[in-house]
């Protein structure tokens, strides 16, 4: 109980440390390397937070299943939606008079 | 909270029809069965209103002017068609009433996972339908089912907004159906129903239930912004503040394309059971036709795209999206090359089910075939938004997945009401669904690949022959529909009774009495075998020949 | 013929307690895969938004109210902090503790949405809802700022509607929990619950460097 306390405290602090490094990192200049790096510290968060706080590494197999299936089909959206946007082609609009 | 192990005497004899008949056990059962059956009452109203839609369209289309004169309406009923047929007639018709019947009876439970989730998403289906009736016929939609904008958000003056409410609200509905039967097939199995015992329709039902659950959240999404930008103007899906208009094809097409498999899945699932049954043979290649289920589920959401080619999409995005739509139909050819081989040197019984589910081989096999030239970068562009996209996908859903409910329907029908169907008026029926439809829908092939696009209410002279034609095999295609709607109830208070397994087929729901008690099972059901566990016909030749 | 088998297991599946609060916590992990899927396409809009109008976008962020979204986080963090605590509690077989430590969570949920509702406050004085005909930000970025300001309304409210969802929730479990309804053995409602709540959560995290953090650079 106390031993399950202390853990669960210490995790709260990590995440506070994650969040305060979070904020601190996004006022640099990193250029490209912003979006990156915040993204990583969020994952970390979450990551933490279904590991510690939901319990996920002690949850059921299908639990543990329909998670990792949440995640990859995000990245399936992400991926085939962005595809879209990241390889298209722009034709500028013609302005003419045809008379 | 205590134990279900211990139920009571009366449950264990009374049929779940008999137990208790009055409106308001029926109201607020926890029942999966009773849940089914109100199930079907729904979605059967909801076919006819998409129906008699559907009957005024092919009306107006017979002469090249229009019957209606008059557009405006013209599009209204195609919006009623399209939204009552796919959201509350198609996406729920197998998984809700048959597979809601007969998932737990397959797999030797006593009930669904989460029964009180299972009544409460009848009754936002109904709520949600409800809505959607209002918005369709007393307010009226001319977006069509896909509500893109800017048609919908900017210039549509219609009931945009309670229709994306409607739709949102039923989303819930399909999420909970999905949750529960996932969930009940991870968790419930009888003692020995290892996953390779899984009858192919608890298979297919499984697929179905991955899409609802991870497709639906998408729609609603896409329905709160089309909802937002037409009530306060954010301007996501608007180019001309900066937003993306193709993006709302994106997300619509993310959750409707694999709906199209939604609309598909448990049509499979059902014909799985039935060829088997009426061949008196194993299912050909069982483990084949059950990953094939689940890539067809999986492989689905990576194919959104190509509804989208001449959109705008770049042209890199559309080749993957042509492959994806190429990969997807080899698992849908290797399940009808496996009904064929269980077919293949069986003692075939042409009764009513077989009947229909021979009807939908071919069907879905043409409709299929034809997805192919659709998936084709080149030909798309001269065949989408024409009529031959009308009769690709009405192939599959009309061709394919309503004769597979009423295959459905007709094979379960002993065990859902313990009474048998006159067998000479279902084979006439299903011949005539046959007929009706082929009439119906193959000039709209012909029509679509000279030219004629959809969604008009007028086209040029030299279209009316197979328009007329159409027109003529739509009102043969209605007597079919209205053929069991007379003869099922019939058999209700006249038919004989049934014993607990008419059709002489495995798996457990056929074990137990029919209709079957409230609890399914009075003892736990131990499997021991493989489905499809039929005698080969060697041996029953055998058989026969010793007397 | 397969080779018959002994059966071990005879009782009817799901008929003990620990089965159906283990089938509930399966159940609950599905739901969350789909609200993935359900904020996933808020998400692609963001990446479609800022990828088109990235300087209108960043402009737009600078109007946020930054201090208010970190604090935000902070709360919610906490808050999931104390309801993992909670079910610490129950698990020891301590209700008490437990019913106590998710009113506090309940009250961080309203401190939450109470400087929430501060923010929006904030928001609506400074001219950023929609479709303001005195919206601030003029010219060239106006459409971006626009997008990201719908984002943020779309993003926020969705979020705010799941946080009012799951404080009725947690103030079910607490009215079970004062009736004494929970022990070390069954407190499956609990857990479940907490999921929620924590997913919750955890969409603010994603949400937060998307709103308040991407746009800070110069």
């Amino acid at each position: 109980m106390t031993r399950q306390l202390l853990k669960l405290t210490l995790t709260w602090a990590f995440l506070m440390a994650v969040a305060g490094g979070e904020f601190v990192v996004s006022g640099m200049q990193m250029e490209m390397a912003n979006r990156p790096v915040l993204l990583f510290f969020a994952g970390t968060m979450v990551f933490t937070v279904a590991m510690m706080f939901m319990h996920l590494a002690t949850a059921p197999v299908v639990a543990k299943g329909f998670a990792v299936a949440g995640v990859f089909w995000l990245i399936v959206l992400f991926g085939f939606g962005a595809a879209d946007m990241l390889t298209r082609n722009w034709y500028p609009v013609q302005h003419y008079n045809p008379y | 909270m205590s134990t279900t192990t211990t139920v009571e005497a009366r449950k264990v004899e009374e049929s779940y029809l008999s137990d208790k008949f009055t409106l308001a056990s029926w109201l607020v059962t926890y029942d999966h069965k009773r849940i089914a059956i109100l199930y079907m009452i729904s979605i059967t109203f909801f076919f006819f209103a998409g129906s008699i839609a559907a009957a005024i369209i092919r009306w107006d289309l017979i002469v090249p002017e229009g019957m209606l004169k008059d557009p405006e309406t013209y599009n209204r009923m195609f919006s009623i068609h399209g939204m009552m047929m796919v959201w509350f007639f198609l996406v729920p018709s197998i998984p809700t009433t048959l597979g809601n019947f007969l998932i737990p009876l397959m797999i030797g439970s006593r009930d669904v996972a989460f029964p009180k989730i299972n009544l409460m998403s009848w009754y936002i289906f109904v709520i949600a339908g409800c809505v959607a009736f209002y918005a369709t016929f007393v307010g009226g939609i001319d977006a069509g089912w896909t509500f893109y904008p800017t048609l919908s958000t900017g210039y549509s003056n219609s009931f945009i907004k309670v229709a994306a409410a409607a739709i949102f609200l039923v989303g819930f509905s399909s999420i909970a159906s999905g949750v529960n039967f996932m969930v009940t097939i991870h968790r419930m199995r009888a003692p020995g129903m290892y996953w390779h015992r899984l009858p192919v329709f608890i298979w297919s039902h499984y697929a179905v239930s991955v899409i609802y659950v991870l497709a639906t959240p998408m729609l609603a999404m896409t329905m709160v912004m089309l909802f937002f930008q037409r009530q306060f103007g954010v301007g996501m899906f608007d180019p001309q503040l900066g937003g993306d208009l193709v993006l709302y094809q994106h997300m619509f097409w993310f959750y409707s394309h694999p709906a199209v498999y939604i609309m598909i899945l448990p049509g499979f699932g059902v014909i799985s059971e039935i060829i088997p049954c009426f061949c008196h043979r194993k299912l050909f290649g069982y483990e084949f036709v059950v990953w094939s289920s689940i890539a067809i589920a999986v492989i689905g959401f990576f194919a959104w795209g190509h509804h989208m080619f001449i959109a705008g999409i770049s042209l890199y995005s559309g080749l993957i999206f042509s492959l994806m739509s190429y990969v997807v139909a080899v698992p849908s050819a290797i399940k009808v090359f496996n009904w064929i081989g269980t077919m293949h040197k069986g003692f075939i019984r042409f009764d009513a089910p077989m009947l229909y589910a021979l009807g939908f081989v071919l069907l879905f096999a043409i409709g299929g075939l034809t997805g192919l030239w659709l998936a084709n970068l080149a030909a798309d562009v001269h065949l989408h938004d024409t009529y031959f996209v009308i009769a690709h996908f009405h192939y599959i859903m009309v061709g394919g997945m309503v004769s597979a409910l009423f295959g459905g329907l007709h094979f379960w029908w002993p065990k859902i009401t313990g009474r048998l169907y006159p067998e000479m008026w279902g084979r006439a029926a299903a011949l005539i669904i046959f007929l009706g439809f082929t009439m119906t829908f193959a000039p709209q092939f012909i029509l679509g690949y000279t030219g004629m696009p959809r969604r008009y209410a007028t086209y040029p002279p030299e279209y009316q022959v197979l328009n007329v034609l159409s027109s003529a095999g739509a009102s043969i295609l209605a007597l079919g529909y209205l053929l069991p709607m007379v003869y099922l109830p019939w058999s209700l208070f006249r038919g004989p009774r049934a014993p607990a397994n008419p059709w002489d087929a495995t798996g457990l729901e056929w074990q137990t009495a029919s209709p079957p008690p409230s609890v399914n099972f009075i003892t736990t059901p131990i499997v021991t075998t493989k489905p499809y566990n039929y005698q080969e016909p060697e041996v029953l030749e055998q058989q026969r020949q010793n007397g | 013929m397969a080779e018959p088998e002994l059966i071990v297991e005879q009782e009817f599946q799901y008929s003990s307690l620990y089965d159906q609060g283990q089938t509930a916590i399966v159940g609950m992990w599905l739901f969350l895969a789909q609200e993935c899927v359900f904020f996933g396409g808020l998400f692609l809009t963001w990446i479609y938004s800022r990828y088109w109008n990235q300087a209108g976008f960043d402009a737009g962020s600078h109007g946020a109210q930054l201090w208010i979204g970190s604090i935000n986080l902070g709360i919610l963090v906490t808050s999931s902090f104390v309801y993992a605590c909670a079910l610490a509690f129950i698990q020891a077989g301590r209700p008490r503790e437990m019913t106590w430590a998710l009113c506090g969570v309940v009250a961080l949920g309203v401190a939450f949405v109470g400087w929430k509702l501060y923010e929006y406050h904030l928001d609506f004085v400074g001219h950023f809802w929609v479709n303001d005909p005195d919206f601030p930000i003029k010219g060239e970025l106006e459409g971006g700022a626009k997008l990201f300001w719908a984002f943020y309304w779309t993003g926020t409210i969705l979020h705010a509607a799941h946080m009012t969802i799951a404080m009725g929730l947690v103030t079910y479990v607490i009215r079970r929990g004062f009736r004494g309804d929970f022990t070390a053995q069954y407190h499956a409602p609990v857990e479940v619950i907490g999921l929620f709540w924590s997913f919750v959560d955890i969409v603010w995290m994603v949400l937060w460097p998307l709103i308040y953090l991407m746009g800070r650079m110069p």
